[in-house]
């Protein structure tokens, strides 16, 4: 299966698990802490998606120091939007 | 002598397009942060605000759009190998469901202006307004990139232009969760 095709299905499936998760914690199954930790979950998955398309699509696995620092703003990036998502 | 290589010279297609791309995450990212740092002030209102929203229709638009990045990296990549027609196909289809997104985002503000909600109904709106909105005028642009490219079927043309669209596809699995499930 080529790269841009198994990305495919990985970005499918993390939105699934995305959406799974919004859809527990607005019915109550997940409540509290555990809403909370829904939250940075659903953030996590945006991050590991938004680091699938840079590397597969946009094919920055094929530049691996670009790849890295690219990798680096994005984490510090995401970690700047959880942050703000448990100020909240 | 031979020059130093530079990180750069690894960079997949223009520079100039890589550019762009983190022009418009920083701009991007910039509104997403200021959506959630505004959160702080009112998280009550913004979780009743968002109950307003679609969380289906923008589900199904992620698929389509992930889809269509997926469609586009394929025509990109049958261009580059000389399949000028196979390459098209996928452009084609990339382009097609680039417009289901804008029909769904359409039906979207549609229902939402039809329910009496605008853009100053609540801070919420005005961020979901205007960072939702100029992601669909990315996508239109994207629309009428992708077929310009794949008529021309150059390679390093239509790499430019689905580098562009796989930005727009980056953006909104971002813009998604942010906007529509972060409760």
């Amino acid at each position: 299966m080529v790269r841009v095709t198994r990305a495919w299905l990985f970005l499918l499936a993390l939105s699934a698990g995305s959406t799974a998760l919004s859809v527990a914690v607005a019915e109550g199954a997940l409540a509290g802490i555990l809403a909370t930790l829904g939250g940075a979950a659903i953030l996590t998955l945006a991050w590991a998606k938004a680091r699938m398309i840079l590397n597969a699509y946009l094919r920055l696995d094929e530049a691996p120091a670009l790849r890295r620092g690219f990798g680096l703003a994005l984490a510090l990036y995401a970690l700047v939007l959880l942050g703000l998502y448990l100020a909240g | 002598m031979a020059e130093a290589r530079s990180a750069f010279d690894d960079l997949p297609g223009d520079l100039m397009i890589w550019v762009l791309i983190v022009s418009e995450l920083l701009v991007f990212g910039a509104g997403l942060a200021a959506f959630l740092g505004v959160r702080i002030t009112d998280p009550a209102g913004f979780a009743a605000a968002q109950d307003h929203l679609h969380r289906a229709a923008a589900g199904v638009n992620t698929v389509v759009l992930v889809t269509s990045g997926w469609l586009a990296a394929l025509g990109a990549q049958a261009v580059e190998a000389g399949r000028l027609g196979r390459g098209r196909r996928f452009l084609a289809g990339a382009t097609v469901l680039g417009a289901l997104f804008l029909a769904i985002k359409a039906a979207e503000y549609g229902d939402m202006a039809a329910a009496g909600i605008g853009i100053e109904t609540h801070a919420f709106f005005t961020f979901y307004y205007l960072v939702t909105g100029f992601h669909a005028a990315h996508v239109a642009a994207g629309i009428v990139v992708l077929p310009l490219v794949a008529a021309r079927a150059r390679a390093r043309e239509v790499e430019a232009g689905v580098a562009f669209w796989h930005m727009v596809d980056l953006v909104w699995v971002l813009v998604f969760p942010v906007l529509y499930l972060l409760r």
